[in-house]
């Protein structure tokens, strides 16, 4: 007891910061940071959950039990989750308040990681939104196995082989599974594909 | 008693059948080439096969999906000896011995091993689901309103704190943002539509599938792809099956990661990971060889690898008899029942008892073929663990799509699993556990309907849900639960308890 009231309470606030919030392959600091953005968000959310509950109809002229409104639970929820929010805002304030920790920070969004994301996800979101429902099923999955192949194997890869043979073992996988797929699914298991 | 072992005896017959054995061998395989794939879990795996499985009968579909969720969670273990990487991440604790043991040239002992200690523990989970369902859901049966309120909120705080990886505010965040979603869509007291911004297709809910889909499949397909590197297998060329004498040392280890895998399991939302890591800690604890841990220790393999698979037994307790899922996996289990009209819960032993002893002969099913493939299989399930990453995830993607598409065949279920993916890698990559987030979906609308129910019932009154004794039980266990997740609580305690200790030693 004695301990906690004599030790400083900054060292004591930085020690539990640093005891596991952070990854170990990661810089420090660089979670805080992104706690407190998050942080921020879920409390916004949380509030504006809060408040279309509460502004949820009360339904008075069913003459339900008050007690039983439909905005009850998700407005509860809502405060609950704007508080965890602002814990883990109030948390990582302190902790974040240096210029060049954000810089660090940013930097993770311009990493070799982030751009094999970044592909991955783009080439995701254009086969799912777009391509799918757009084309007949079996070309669009070819032109998307076709194209992740080579984008990883080829713009992405350190060990590159020659593009001739990517492209062209890339076109073959990607007819086989485009095909393939397309009929297991089909007539194997009966599924109407988009 | 009797009944019991007539009901097993005719759980075990019933799929004694060609059909039946036929539908166990390929869909164990299919388990087990996921877990030894790193970036294919095994709720990922049960989840798209849920699509498969569609036009199956219940009975097999059901069987076929216990034999992908027993087959990956022990696949995982290959990948975690040979390349140090958890093929799941139930096998994460299996790397800290089984890949030194592989490196000391091993390696086909700890295979064998990790084989014979996945079917051992598997036994041991299933001997506590035969005795211990039946009388969970005799008891289960007397509970109202109050305790379905709070065993759903227990279910989401206790996964929501055990998960974390670190930080447990982390995982209450992710089982609140869970239970937000089941709250979108048409509610059922008064069958009024919340958060559906006018979207006619979000007046049904989100569905789990495409949401588990999503948050297992594009997202661990973007945290696969974000690597750079590429790990190198390592050879391993000794005997694979193991000699009786090497199980039977270490028989004290095998029943206790057992009994302690299939607790783990039993909490709900809870699963094989902290299974592993739990009979783990325990083993090195209590073991005469503690200092060999983490250098490869077979004893320290085979921990984890029993605790592992007794949590799976185990999450099937509170699956079948309180609907309440006992590990992710489970979650997309309870989801795929409801699909083929068997509604897990405390009805089930009235309504169709018969069914949680063919559960029983599915898992019985399960560990045999395990065992044979696994310590047969030895070459072929090496091979697959070299596809290159960039020739598989593309067609694990394109299967993601079919998933998530087929079972409305609407294409807004393929939206739902692109937002859920691209929420879940964000939510990962700031170490936010998964499985509360799954147990929030899939409790929200139990706890919402019971907490509204609860509160009609008494008039208002929310007396009811603390003074009736098994609601002011599960109410403690989640306050106490929240209280030991503050980090000042925590130490405080940690400190008088050290403090007391070192002032009677004193005194000594």
């Amino acid at each position: 007891m004695s301990d906690a009231k004599n030790g400083q309470p900054s060292d004591a606030a930085k020690s539990s910061l640093s005891e596991g919030l952070s990854p170990p392959q990661q810089a420090p600091g660089i979670m805080e940071r992104a706690d407190l953005l998050t942080g921020i968000v879920l409390l916004v959310l949380g509030v504006a959950v809060a408040w279309m509950s509460w502004e949820m109809p009360r339904l008075e002229v069913r003459r339900i039990h008050p007690a039983t409104v439909p905005g009850l639970v998700p407005g509860l929820l809502g405060l609950t989750l704007a508080f965890c929010g602002a814990i883990l805002a109030l948390r990582s304030v302190r902790a974040s308040a240096d210029a060049a920790g954000w810089r660090v920070f940013g930097g993770i969004f311009v990493s070799p990681e982030a751009g094999r994301v970044g592909a991955t996800l783009a080439l995701a979101l254009i086969y799912a939104l777009v391509l799918v429902g757009t084309l007949p099923f079996w070309a669009a999955t070819a032109l998307f196995v076709f194209a992740f192949i080579v984008t990883f194997e080829y713009a992405f890869s350190a060990s590159r082989s020659p593009l001739w043979r990517t492209v062209l073992t890339a076109t073959v996988q990607a007819v086989i599974v485009g095909v393939t797929v397309t009929l297991v699914f089909q007539f194997g298991f009966l599924v109407r594909l988009p | 008693m009797f009944d019991g072992l007539t009901l097993l005896g005719d759980g075990l017959m019933h799929f004694l059948t060609p059909a039946s054995l036929f539908n166990v061998a390929w869909a164990t395989l299919v388990g087990i080439i996921i877990g030894v794939l790193p970036g294919l879990t095994a709720t990922m795996g049960v989840a798209l096969l849920v699509t498969l499985t569609y036009p199956m009968p219940p009975d097999q579909a059901i069987l076929c999906l216990m034999c992908i969720y027993v087959g990956a969670i022990y696949g995982g273990s290959r990948t975690a000896i040979l390349l140090a990487i958890p093929g799941t991440p139930a096998s994460a604790a299996t790397t800290l011995d089984g890949y030194p043991l592989a490196l000391a040239g091993k390696g086909g002992l700890a295979m064998g091993l990790a084989t014979t200690s996945s079917a051992l523990g598997t036994m041991v989970g299933i001997l506590c689901l035969v005795l211990l369902a039946p009388l969970l859901a005799e008891a289960a049966l007397n509970f109202g309103s109050y305790e379905f309120f709070w065993l759903a909120l227990f279910g989401v705080v206790i996964s929501g704190r055990l998960t974390a990886f670190d930080d447990p505010i982390k995982g209450y965040i992710a089982g609140i943002l869970g239970l937000l979603v089941a709250m979108v869509g048409m509610e059922g007291l008064h069958a009024y539509r919340r958060f559906t911004f006018g979207v006619p297709a979000l007046g049904g809910g989100i569905d789990l599938i495409p949401a588990m889909v999503g948050a297992f499949g594009l997202a661990e397909i973007l945290v696969v792809m974000k690597r750079r590197v590429a790990a190198r297998i390592v050879d391993a060329s000794d005997r694979v099956i193991p000699r009786l004498a090497e199980v039977w040392k270490y028989r004290r280890t095998t029943v206790r990661s057992g009994v302690i895998g299939t607790i783990v399991g039993i909490i709900p939302g809870v699963g094989e990971d902290i299974g592993a890591w739990g009979s783990y800690a325990a083993a090195r604890r209590k073991s005469a060889e503690r200092d060999q841990f983490g250098k490869g220790s077979l004893e320290g393999l085979i921990a984890a690898e029993t605790g592992n698979s007794a949590a799976i037994p185990g999450s099937m307790i509170p699956t079948l008899t309180l609907a309440l899922p006992g590990s992710a996996a489970a979650a997309v289990l309870i989801a795929a029942m409801f699909i083929h009209g068997i509604r897990p819960g405390p009805m089930l032993m009235v309504e169709n008892a018969p069914f949680l002893y063919q559960v029983v002969a599915m898992l019985v099913l399960a560990t045999l073929a395990i065992t044979v493939y696994g310590l047969l299989l030895t070459r072929p399930l090496l091979r697959i663990m070299t596809v290159p990453r960039e020739r598989l995830m593309p067609v694990v993607y394109v299967l993601c799509v079919i998933g998530s598409f087929a079972i409305t065949q609407r294409l807004f279920d393929v939206y739902v699993m692109v937002a859920f993916g691209v929420v879940g890698f964000v939510l990962r990559e700031m170490r936010y556990p998964m499985a509360p987030l799954v147990m929030g979906i899939i409790l929200g609308t139990l706890l919402d309907v019971n907490l509204r129910r609860g509160l009609a019932l008494s008039n208002g009154d929310v007396s009811p849900f603390f003074t009736r004794p098994v609601s002011a039980v599960i109410c403690t266990l989640i306050v106490l639960s929240i209280i030991f997740s503050i980090p000042v609580v925590k130490r405080r305690v940690t400190s008088l308890f050290t403090n007391a200790r070192r002032t009677t030693a004193g005194r000594d």
